[in-house]
């Protein structure tokens, strides 16, 4: 059975099952929302009107048995905030649920007239449009229980009050396997273009469905066990590796040692509590606060079934009780050194408040680090700043502008350092002294985003050992060839931290190429992994154009040009010139 | 590094940690400076700590970072990344950095081998010049180089 687009119009409350029309039958996540992005949306609608869309679709070999670390879903449409096109992923349990269903991608479309807010139930059967009156206004905690109710062990996709409120910094919920709602497509928007279409949430149960097909399993069988070994073998993602003992916050004392840690509204490059907001301080609390009974303090938890790297944790109170899931090392810096928070309790508190409303852990820390700098409250003010998600969950006037995210937030407060690219703030790699992040921050269509580069193979990347690490030269083909390589990426529903074994273990990048190909029937190896990259990366290119975008918006924040960051004291130094030849390929045929 | 960490073993390879340029050092032994250390992830049990330990740390004038390495009873093996005042000096499987002088208020901070990196966060970082030139050869991008192997990969 082929795999099949399920649309639904939520104008007229319908959902229809079309095939996959032949020019999309070769892509799936970020390739697949992309596509359908650019083939469907008008590039200058309104991204909360009725003709923008939600596209919401797994990887390739996201849902086939035992393919590791593979449950992501990709969303994407145009973002309310950077006015360009989005694709936002997240773990949790809904990709592999999408994919058992058979489908290749959900396209919510339309709006509803009677302004009433949906639950859609989505099983084997169909759809069910169900009246969510019960869910509105609510959290996503109590949302996730809520729907759990009546219907255990699906997965929910689901947004807080900011997605209501369609806010620009409102996020899309994924429950994790334990029903906590941690696992976002965070960034650009995209709750407040679910909430445009009326919905509150999506549920889905694969129970009964036709699962996802493999064209060639021996192919597959063959590249999953070359990816398992390699990512169970690499000192990063083996067990007691890097990533499942201390998580991603591993970098938190990494970045800010080398002094590109942003603190203070990316005012200095080093924070002198860096080592408290830490993922080695929360190891140190987690071992500290364990109980005898009952203990929810964990590291290595996995954020998805079939995880075999496990970087999540999960943070406890005092009693031993989960606060949130997961403390994130973009969170950690968020809303830790980026507000001079060295409070982790604080910053955990404070991150589950974004997963309850509905808001990016990224951009809220940023906003409020803007909004400090504007004088709103003191940096270091953890009390302060967490009463600041009630405003946005009870949508006071602050709390509005502060969910706007950074840009809205500066121009409130009267703030010239706003540190964004296309209308979207920085993650926690200073540009100034980490200058390779900032060629991509400047020129993904994404805006500033910290995902949109990954490393990969040098040999792929066709530089080998000749990368000059010291030098600005050279910097846009090997962030255009990163950022094809992550297009590509994210659209097979691997998570990203398969880079690491995939990028010094030769076995794990063929591997990876191979259950794609084993899965999908076509054609691929490790060469065509950037190719294929560059053709999702022109689609978005294009539809930012189409959406009033130029060769200017490919710039970093002036501020970055003249203020000096310490300890180094430098500046943004790579040309404009050197910008504009990441993306100068899409035009010139090549 | 072998016998008194204090004193350094080849005084002619010493280097200063931002220019490369061969530095002097004290001619007194007994004269002493005292650097601000940080150890993370297991290598903080060498300092007290369980993940993450920072100390002032008091040496003979004219130690290096090897013998800084050695008098706490680190085997080399365990470091990863290995910071001096924000500059990168060594990468996990890449200690090219042991015969650097330390001087008195230096920052040294040291990361266990589990510790990670990915490439596209640190492309642009300044970092030594040994390391530099250690990386342009052997590639820049990878995250360890635990096994000839992994280098070639």
């Amino acid at each position: 059975m082929s795999k099949k687009i399920l649309r639904i119009d939520m104008t007229h409350r319908k959902a229809t099952y079309e095939e996959v029309p032949k020019k999309w039958a070769h892509w799936a996540g970020r390739a697949l929302t992309s596509a359908i992005t650019f083939d469907e949306v008008e590039p200058t609608c309104h991204p909360l009107g009725p003709n923008n869309k939600l596209a919401i679709a797994p990887g390739w070999v996201t849902g086939t048995p035992a393919s590791p670390s593979s449950g992501r879903t990709s969303f994407g449409g145009k973002s309310p905030l950077t006015g360009g096109i989005k694709e936002s992923n997240a773990g949790g349990l809904s990709g592999q649920k999408i994919a058992g269903l058979g489908l290749a991608a959900i396209i919510l479309e339309g709006q509803p007239e009677d302004g009433k807010w949906t639950t859609l139930v989505l099983t084997k059967d169909g759809v069910e449009f169900k009246d969510a009156s019960d869910l509105v206004g609510k959290g996503m905690y109590e949302v996730d229980e809520l729907l759990w109710e009546t219907y255990p062990d699906t997965a929910v996709i689901g947004i807080g009050q900011a997605g209501e409120m369609k806010l620009s910094n409102a996020g899309i919920s994924v429950n994790d396997t334990e029903n906590r709602p941690g696992r976002y497509a965070g960034r650009g928007g995209m709750g407040a273009v679910m909430g445009a279409r009326g919905v509150k949430a999506i549920v889905i149960d694969d129970t009964g469905g036709p699962g996802v097909e493999i064209a060639d399993k021996e192919l597959f069988d063959l590249g999953r066990r070359k990816l398992t070994e390699s990512i169970q073998e690499h000192d990063l993602t083996k067990k007691g590796g890097g990533l499942p003992s201390y998580g991603t916050a591993i970098l938190v004392n990494i970045i800010n040692e080398a002094g590109g840690l942003p603190t203070r509204n990316f005012s200095a490059g080093q924070f002198e509590g860096a080592a408290k907001i830490s993922g080695e301080a929360i190891a140190e609390v987690v071992e500290k606060r364990r109980t005898n009974g009952g203990y929810e303090g964990m590291v290595g938890h996995k954020c998805s079934p079939g995880c075999i790297i496990g970087c999540s944790n999960v943070y406890p109170d005092e009693e031993g009780k989960h606060i949130v899931s997961c403390l994130e090392y973009e969170t950690a810096w968020a809303l830790g050194a980026n507000c001079g928070i060295d409070d982790l309790d604080s910053v955990a508190r404070m991150t589950r408040e974004c997963n309850d409303v509905g808001v990016d852990t990224i951009e809220s820390g940023n906003a409020i680090a803007v909004a400090m700098d504007g004088g709103l409250l003191k940096f270091g003010d953890g009390e302060g700043a967490l009463k600041l998600f009630d405003e946005i969950r009870r949508g006071t006037p602050l709390g509005r502008i502060l969910g706007q995210g950074v840009e809205a937030t500066a121009k409130a407060f009267g703030v010239h350092r706003v540190p964004t690219v296309k209308g979207q703030s920085m993650p926690a790699y200073e540009p100034r002294a980490i200058k390779g992040i900032g060629v991509t921050y400047a020129t993904t269509p994404m805006g500033a985003d910290h995902t949109a580069g990954y490393t990969i193979a040098p040999e792929i990347a066709g530089v080998g050992g000749k990368v000059d690490p010291l030098s600005d030269e050279g910097k846009a083909d090997l962030s255009l060839t990163f950022q094809a390589a992550t297009a590509f990426i994210d659209s097979t529903g691997y998570c990203l931290f398969i880079a690491f074994p995939i990028l010094d273990i030769a076995k794990g990048w063929a591997g990876m190429a191979e259950t794609v190909a084993g899965v999908t029937g076509m054609s691929i190896t490790g060469d065509d992994v950037v190719p294929l990259g560059k053709g999702i990366l022109k689609m978005e290119r294009l539809f930012n154009e189409g959406a009033g975008f130029t060769p200017e918006a490919d710039r970093m924040p002036e501020f970055m040009r003249y203020e000096k960051l310490p300890p180094h004291d430098v500046v943004w130094t790579i040309k404009d010139e050197e910008l504009d030849k990441v993306y100068g390929w899409v035009h010139n045929g090549s | 590094m072998q016998g008194d960490p204090g004193v350094v073993s080849n005084r002619h390879d010493a280097v200063d940690v931002l220019t490369g340029e061969p530095q002097a050092r004290p001619t007194v032994d007994s004269q002493e400076i005292t650097i601000d250390l940080a150890l993370y992830g297991p290598l903080a049990r060498f300092a007290g700590g369980h993940h993450v330990a920072q100390r002032p740390e008091r040496l003979k004038a004219g130690a290096t970072l090897g013998a800084l390495v050695a008098r706490l009873g680190i085997d080399g093996s365990e470091i990863g990344y290995v910071f001096v005042n924000a500059v990168l000096c060594d990468v996990p499987g890449m200690n090219v950095s042991r015969d650097l002088c330390l001087e008195d208020g230096d920052h040294v901070g040291i990361f266990s081998r589990v510790h990670m990196w990915p490439y596209q966060y640190r492309d642009g970082v300044r970092m030594s010049p040994s390391l530099k030139e250690a990386l342009e050869v052997h590639g820049a991008m990878h995250h360890s180089y635990t096994t000839p192997e992994q280098s070639k990969a």
